[in-house]
C-alpha cells in the first residue's frame, strides 16, 4: 500500500470513528468495539516480536496488566488524567519489555517462550502481594464524570482506543518496511547469519521487545476505567495472552496487516458469539481456528491471499 | 426505470418501518416483562451460577403461574459472563440498550457485580444483588440491594458471631491464628476477623496468607499448631477448605475453636466428602435446615429445586445460594407489585423502606443496601457420619449457634483436646 493511501485510510477510519460517536448512541456497540480494538492493539504489539522477529511471547497478559496496574497505582497516588496514565502505562510496559529483552534474549526458541511465561507468573505474584494497588483483593476504579464532548465515557474510551490502535498499526507498518524491519526479518530467518552479516541483533531485538511491551502497556492502561474493578485474575487472564498469539497467527504473522485482520475477524466473532451462543465458546473458537490455520494455512489469511494472487499472476 | 424502482423500494421500506414502529403500541399490553442479568454459567463460579439460575427460573415459573407481574408474563434475558469481569460491562450495556430489559438483577459474586455497577448507576436502575461482599462500598449507590445477609458492615459482621461465641467460653481464649487464601473474599474475611479479634482483646499469634493454588496444607497447619493458638480462623475457598480440614485432622490441630470463613463447607458434595472430619468445626452459613429457620415457602422451594437440580451437576440440596437467588427476585417482584409499575425511583424507595417476606425470612435493607441487621449464621457440625449424603438434608448436622434469635443448639467446646 502506498504511503499516502495508508495515511488516508487511517485518517478516514479515525474520522469514521468520530462520526460514529455523533450518530450512534447505543453504548453496547462501543463496549464491543472497545474490546475488539483492545485485542487488535494487543495482536499488533505481539506481532512486532512474534511475527517480525520470530520470538514467541507467552507473557502478553503481564505487559497488559502492567499497564492496567500503572493506571491503578498512579491514579491512586497522584490522580493523573487518562492521557498521562496511558503514557505512563506505555513507559512501564516498555521498561519491562526492555528488561525482559536484556535478560532473556540470549535464550532462543522455546526457552525464550518459557522465560516470558515465567515472567508473567513472577509479575502476577508481585501484584497479588502489593496491597497498595489492592493486591489479591482487587481495586475499584470509579469512572470520572467528565468525558469531553462525547455523550458517554465509553464513547470516549472507544475513541481513545481507536486512536491508540491506529497509532500502533502505523508504527508496526513503519517498523516492517524500514531498515530496522529488514534487520528483524533477518533475525527471524537466521539469527547467526544475520549477526555475521553485520546486523546488530541484540540491539534490534531490544528495540522490538521494548516497542512490544510499550504497546501492550498502552493497551492495558485504560482497562481499569473500562471494567471499573481490576483484580490480578482478570488483568493477568490467560485469555488475553491466548488472543494476542492466536489473532496474528490467524491473520498472518509476516505482514503488518496480518494481526489487524486476525484480530478484527476473531474479535468480532467472539463478541457476536458472546451474546448469541455463550461466552465460553470464545475460547473454543480461538482454539479451533488456531489449529485449523496452523495445520492448513501456517501463513495465515495474508499467506492465503498472497498464494492466491501469485497463482493468478502465473 | 431504475429511479422508479428505487423509489418504490424506498416506499416499501418506509411502510415496513412505520408498521414495525406501530406494532409495539398494539401489543404492549401482552408484552412480557423482561428481567436481564448475566450469570456465571461457565468458568470458575459456574457450579454456583447454574444453581442460582435454577432457583431464579423456579421464581419465574411460580410468578407466571399466578399470572405474571402487572399482568405481564415474566421473561429472563441472560448471558453467560464466563466468570470473567471484563465481559460484564458489555453484557449489561447490551441488556439495557439492545435488549431493552425492564428490570435488572446482578450476576453472582463480588467480582462480577462490581463491573456492572457504573453502567447500572448511569441508567439509574435498581440493582438487587446476589452475594456481593461489600461491592457497593466504593460506589455508594442508593439503588443497590444486596440479598446475602452479611449485614450493615459486611466485613466485620461476617466473623462477629465466631468471635462472640469464642469470648463467651470459660476459660476465655487468649490467642488467635488467622489464615486466609490470597484472594478477594478470603482476604476481606480475614481483615474483618482481625478487627474483631483486636476488639475482643485476643492476641494474634499467626496471621498469614497462602496462594490460591496451594494443595498441601499440612505445613500451614503445622506452622499454626506451633504457635499454639486457642482459636483458628480460616478464610478459604472450596478446594482449600477441603485441604485445610483434612490437614487439621492429619496434623491433629489442638485449637479450641476452628473454622469461621470457609467457603465450600456449605455444599453437600464437600460435606459428604469430608464426613466425620467436619465434626466440631464452627463455620459461617446463611441457611441450614434447622427448625428455627423454617421460613414459609422455603421447604416448598427446595423441593422444586431438588427436583430440577437432578442430573445437572449442581448442588443437590441447594441450601446455600439458591434460596437467596429466589429471594432477591421475590424482593424485586414484591416491589413491582406494591408500586404497580417499574418506575425505578419508586421501586428503590419501596425497597429502602419495606420489609419483605421471602423464603429466606424477613428481609430489610439498611442504608448501604446491605441487610439492616446481620444474619451470618455460625453453625457447628455434629454427629456427621461417613459417606452419607442424605444426612445433610435434614436438621441436626449443622446446629445454629449464632445469632441468638435463630439458635438451635449450644456450642460444643473445645473443638479438640
Amino acid at each position: 500500500m502506498k504511503s499516502a493511501a495508508f495515511w488516508g485510510v487511517l485518517a478516514a477510519i479515525l474520522a469514521g470513528g468520530l462520526a460514529l460517536t455523533a450518530v450512534l448512541e447505543n453504548e453496547y456497540y462501543y463496549n464491543a468495539l472497545y474490546l475488539i480494538l483492545q485485542a487488535t492493539l494487543m495482536a499488533v504489539a505481539w506481532n512486532i516480536l512474534g511475527g517480525f522477529t520470530g520470538y514467541v511471547n507467552f507473557g502478553s497478559a503481564a505487559f497488559f496488566a502492567m499497564g492496567a496496574y500503572t493506571t491503578v497505582a498512579l491514579n491512586k497516588a497522584l490522580g493523573l488524567p487518562l492521557p498521562l496514565l496511558i503514557l505512563a502505562g506505555g513507559a512501564v510496559g516498555g521498561l519491562v519489555g526492555f528488561g525482559l529483552g536484556y535478560l532473556t534474549l540470549r535464550l532462543k526458541g522455546v526457552y525464550f517462550a518459557i522465560a516470558t511465561l515465567a515472567m508473567a507468573i513472577v509479575i502476577e505474584t508481585f501484584i497479588s502481594n502489593w496491597t497498595y494497588v489492592g493486591g489479591a483483593r482487587g481495586a475499584y476504579m470509579l469512572t470520572p464524570d467528565q468525558h469531553l464532548w462525547f455523550n458517554s465515557y465509553i464513547q470516549m474510551l472507544f475513541m481513545v482506543m481507536l486512536l491508540l490502535t491506529l497509532a500502533a498499526v502505523a508504527i508496526s507498518r513503519m517498523l516492517s518496511s524500514s531498515r530496522l524491519g529488514r534487520g528483524l526479518a533477518a533475525i527471524r530467518d537466521d539469527e547467526v547469519a544475520a549477526e555475521s552479516a553485520g546486523v546488530p541483533t541484540l540491539r534490534l531485538k531490544l528495540v522490538s521487545t521494548t516497542v512490544m511491551g510499550a504497546m501492550m502497556g498502552v493497551a492495558g492502561a485504560p482497562f481499569p476505567y473500562f471494567v471499573t474493578f481490576v483484580d490480578p485474575v482478570s488483568a493477568f487472564n490467560l485469555f488475553i495472552a491466548v488472543n494476542a498469539i492466536a489473532m496474528p497467527m490467524i491473520g498472518g504473522t509476516g505482514h503488518w496487516i496480518g494481526p489487524v485482520i486476525g484480530a478484527l475477524l476473531v474479535g468480532s466473532m467472539q463478541e457476536i458469539v458472546k451474546v448469541t451462543v455463550s461466552s465460553e465458546l470464545n475460547v473454543l473458537i480461538v482454539g479451533v481456528m488456531l489449529v485449523v490455520f496452523i495445520t492448513l494455512a501456517p501463513q495465515g489469511i495474508v499467506g492465503l491471499v498472497r498464494k492466491h494472487w501469485q497463482r493468478r499472476k502465473s | 426505470m431504475d429511479n422508479a424502482r428505487s423509489f418504490l423500494r424506498a416506499g416499501a421500506f418506509a411502510l415496513a418501518a412505520a408498521s414495525a414502529s406501530l406494532l409495539p403500541l398494539a401489543t404492549q399490553a401482552a408484552e412480557p416483562l423482561k428481567i436481564g442479568f448475566s450469570m456465571a454459567l461457565t468458568g470458575g463460579l459456574a457450579g454456583a451460577g447454574k444453581a442460582a439460575l435454577i432457583g431464579m427460573e423456579i421464581w419465574r415459573d411460580d410468578v407466571n403461574k399466578k399470572g405474571g407481574l402487572l399482568g405481564r408474563k415474566v421473561e429472563f434475558v441472560y448471558y453467560d459472563d464466563a466468570t470473567q469481569p471484563a465481559n460484564v460491562p458489555g453484557l449489561y450495556t447490551k441488556l439495557l440498550e439492545v435488549d431493552k430489559v425492564d428490570l435488572l438483577v446482578s450476576a453472582y459474586g463480588t467480582n462480577l457485580i462490581a463491573p456492572a455497577l457504573p453502567i447500572v448507576m448511569r441508567k439509574k436502575m435498581v440493582l438487587p444483588s446476589l452475594f456481593g461482599l461489600a461491592a457497593n462500598e466504593q460506589f455508594k449507590y442508593d439503588r443497590y440491594f444486596q440479598i446475602m445477609p452479611a449485614g450493615p458492615s459486611p466485613l466485620t459482621d461476617w466473623s462477629k458471631g465466631f468471635f462472640e461465641l469464642a469470648m463467651a467460653q470459660n476459660p476465655k481464649p487468649k490467642t488467635v491464628a488467622i489464615v486466609a487464601a490470597d484472594a478477594e473474599f478470603a482476604l476481606n474475611a480475614a481483615a474483618g476477623a482481625r478487627t474483631n479479634a483486636q476488639k475482643a482483646g485476643l492476641k494474634i499469634v499467626y496471621d498469614k496468607t497462602y496462594p490460591p493454588p496451594t494443595t498441601d496444607f499440612s505445613p500451614i497447619v503445622r506452622a499454626i499448631q506451633a504457635t499454639n493458638p486457642d482459636i483458628v480462623f480460616v478464610g478459604s475457598y472450596p478446594p482449600d477448605s477441603v485441604g485445610m480440614v483434612k490437614a487439621a485432622n492429619e496434623v491433629g490441630l489442638k485449637a479450641k475453636l476452628f473454622g469461621g470463613g470457609m467457603v465450600g463447607l456449605q455444599f453437600a458434595s464437600i460435606q459428604k466428602n469430608l464426613g466425620p472430619l467436619l465434626n466440631g468445626i464452627v463455620n459461617y452459613d446463611f441457611w441450614v435446615p434447622e427448625p428455627t429457620l423454617d421460613f414459609p415457602g422455603v421447604k416448598e422451594f427446595l423441593g422444586k429445586y431438588q427436583e430440577a437440580a437432578k442430573g445437572k451437576g449442581v448442588d443437590p440440596y441447594g441450601h446455600y445460594l439458591p434460596p437467596f437467588a429466589y429471594a432477591y427476585l421475590q424482593v424485586l417482584g414484591q416491589s413491582v407489585e406494591a408500586t404497580k409499575g417499574i418506575d425505578q425511583g419508586k421501586l428503590a424507595a419501596h425497597m429502602r423502606k419495606s420489609t419483605f417476606d421471602t423464603v429466606v425470612g424477613k428481609v430489610k435493607f439498611g442504608k448501604n443496601g446491605e441487610w439492616a441487621k446481620t444474619r451470618v449464621l455460625q453453625v457447628q457440625f455434629r454427629d456427621v457420619q461417613k459417606d452419607n449424603l442424605e444426612q445433610f438434608a435434614g436438621p441436626g448436622k449443622r446446629v445454629v449457634l449464632y445469632p441468638k434469635e435463630w439458635k438451635s443448639g449450644d456450642l460444643v467446646y473445645p473443638y479438640k483436646q
